[in-house]
């Protein structure tokens, strides 16, 4: 039975949300293999959010059913205050079926959403916000320049915005290290990265704000309205990362008639599943103190057995090399089956 | 930057939530005082929805700001697998923020709802469905016959009366005992208990087939997702007192507020006393292990695994 009052009946006030709330989705089944060092990136992630936001934040992180070891991580992370919110989820939603969450209940005015491997340059909530402020009507804004059309060519809002008096349809090259840096991050080969070198990127200018985006966001991190990122959900989530769902969120903003546009200049950067010296160079001028691999290591070029060399070499065939992947996902599965 | 191809692409699909969700908010600041029984309530409760919920369900835990001992024992119950959703918020955002992030997040399309210092016994879910099914239009089901005040079921009781094919009795359907049990546990005295309940009785409905009586509580009870969306968000500038606007604007919006005629739920409060039994740890809702989870077929295969990574992306 009830005895007493219970005290947080007695009109103190709860915890107001800041304007900005940032939501990672962490998912590290493994320690090994592709994900050895991802918890260390992840780390780096946060150093460099801290370091580079200059405006306050909540920060939500979403654990889609990592393993134990990432889990304790994260529950220790969240211990020591570096994270305000921090979901278990005991299964892999899905990346979709994590944004489902995210979009649909963080209650802050401006959601960022990044994957847990992007390292956050200072000037990157200040160059959003000038686009969203120049185009209110942006669902997604990205804050590095999008090379990659997810809709490919069927989005139409920047269309509609472009009709109007004060807009124009324009094209905007970015400069050989902006573009050798991205392909650098995704681990693009040469044929992929030509025609990036080649094609300039589409933009839409407000003239009255002198202000220029690129049109297109990528997934990997963007700044999304509430309203609209309320919108857009339910998204399909049956899979744990297929481009058609993670997709169907591009489809939804610009059916909405929300615009995806992205900033001139690379304020993010995708750490992707590597640590290496100049990551760790960068990290310590945006964090301004010495960082040192914990975990992980800096990749360098070991010297390999013979038995290696071969089998190095093996697995550079594409014969094997097939048969090697589909090994690997194949344990992967195994591991990490429900 | 990225190497190799992430092995999370090729998992064709990923867990499916159950169509309930059962969410329980909790905030347990410190352990004495007030709170001093509170984490044994909160272990009672989650046990009781474990050992009393047949039906496949999610659970899902949003820890308001509670004290580190109270998340100690939610994480390790989350890492058991016994509860499927854990949400931790550093600060207490309220019951209504809660509130807010629970009904717009839960991925159940029926959510039941409870206080952490309430036990359930079995059957609760499925007289709960029962009536969700069976009345068109019903917004929240408490798993207890109640007594709530009429203001917030004058709809309900308008849709039965002009609705021929629902029947309407009005007696004293609420036994003393099952009366009394709930509203001294809310702190009120008997003498108090025994002279409300005689000063009312009880609208009972049936509606194909199926019983419910009128009124609903906002500690426990069952709803439709849709239903819930409709009145976000809810203020949430307070930690608790906020949470009443449910009921008005139910009511309102001409929902159902009904309950069950059997008492499957119990308000514990913040003290234990004798109300319950221990709760057993039967292990329900754990996730099932795999061959894969053996510790050492597990390292091995996580040698291999890691072995072809390096071969094959280095």
């Amino acid at each position: 039975m009830r005895v007493g009052i219970n005290p947080a009946k007695a009109g103190l006030p709860a915890y107001t949300p800041q304007r900005l709330g940032v939501a990672l989705i962490v998912y590290i089944p493994v320690l090994e293999g592709y994900f050895q060092n991802s918890l260390e990136i992840f780390r780096y992630q946060l150093a460099s959010l801290r370091a580079a936001t200059s405006q306050e934040f909540d920060l939500l992180v979403f654990n889609n059913g990592s393993c134990p070891e990432a889990s304790a991580a994260l529950e220790a992370l969240y211990q020591d205050g570096q994270i305000d919110w921090l979901i278990q989820s005991a299964h892999n939603l899905g990346k979709a079926g994590a944004w489902n969450w995210i979009f649909a209940a963080m209650p802050n005015e401006l959601i960022c959403y990044a994957d847990s491997d992007v390292l956050f340059r200072p000037g990157w909530l200040e160059a959003s916000l000038e686009v969203l402020d120049a185009f209110p009507q942006a669902g997604m804004i990205a804050a590095q320049p999008n090379f990659f059309d997810v809709l490919e060519g069927e989005g139409t809002a920047h269309l509609r915005l472009a009709a109007q008096d004060g807009y124009s349809l324009d094209e905007f090259l970015p400069s050989k290290e902006i573009i050798d840096e991205y392909c650098f991050g995704i681990g693009a080969s040469e044929e992929t990265a030509r025609p990036f070198y080649q094609k300039p990127l589409p933009t839409i200018t407000n003239h009255a704000k002198n202000v220029q985006a690129v049109i297109g966001a990528s997934h990997m991190q963007f700044l999304i309205p509430r309203e609209a990122a309320r919108q857009v959900v339910p998204l399909p989530a049956v899979h744990a990362l297929l481009r058609r769902e993670t997709m169907s969120l591009d489809y939804k903003i610009d059916q909405s008639g929300y615009l995806h546009l992205s900033t001139l200049q690379p304020y993010v950067f995708h750490m992707g599943n590597t640590i290496n010296d100049r990551l760790l160079s960068e990290l310590q001028s945006i964090t301004g103190r010495a960082i040192q691999p914990e975990g992980g290591k800096a990749q360098k070029n070991t010297p390999q057995s013979g038995v290696r060399r071969f089998m190095a070499s093996l697995a550079r065939r594409p014969r094997f090399n097939r048969l090697f992947r589909r090994l690997y996902n194949l344990l992967f599965q195994a591991l990490n089956s429900e | 930057m990225r190497v190799g191809q992430n092995p999370a692409k090729s998992i064709d699909q990923v867990a499916l939530p159950a169509r309930i969700t059962v969410a329980v908010v909790c905030y347990i600041p410190f352990l004495s005082g007030y709170y001093a029984e509170s984490l044994e309530i909160l272990k009672a409760c989650l046990g009781s929805i474990w050992d009393s919920t047949l039906a496949p369900y999610d659970l899902m835990v949003f820890d308001n700001g509670s004290c580190p001992e109270v998340k100690e024992y939610l994480a390790a119950m989350q890492s058991q697998g016994r509860i499927q959703y854990l949400v931790l918020s550093e600060k207490n955002i309220g019951k209504g923020g809660a509130w807010n992030f629970i009904f717009e997040a839960a991925p159940g399309e029926v959510i039941a709802y409870t206080d952490s210092d309430v036990s359930f016994s079995p059957g609760w879910l499925e007289d709960t469905l029962a009536i969700l099914e069976a009345y068109p239009k019903a917004g929240m089901v408490t798993a207890r016959p109640m007594r709530s005040p009429e203001q917030y079921y004058s709809s309900t009781l308008e849709w039965a009366q002009s609705n021929p094919e629902v029947t309407v009795d009005f007696e004293t359907f609420i036994d003393w005992e099952t009366y009394r049990q709930h509203i001294v546990s809310l702190g009120t005295s008997e003498e108090q208990a025994r002279e409300w309940y005689e000063a009312r009785k009880d609208y009972r409905l049936t509606n194909q087939g199926i019983q419910a009586q009128v009124g609903a509580a906002h500690f426990q009870f069952s709803s439709y997702k849709s239903a819930l969306q409709e009145f976000l968000p809810f203020r949430m500038d307070r930690p608790m007192g906020q949470v009443r606007s449910l009921d008005e604007q139910m009511n309102a919006a001409s929902y159902l507020r009904l309950c069950t005629c059997r008492p499957y739920v119990r308000h514990l409060g913040n003290q234990l006393g004798g109300a319950l039994s221990q709760t057993r740890d039967t292990g329900a809702g754990k996730r099932s292990q795999g061959w894969a989870e053996l510790p050492l077929v597990k390292r091995l295969l996580l040698k291999i695994y890691d072995a072809i990574f390096r071969l094959y992306f280095h």
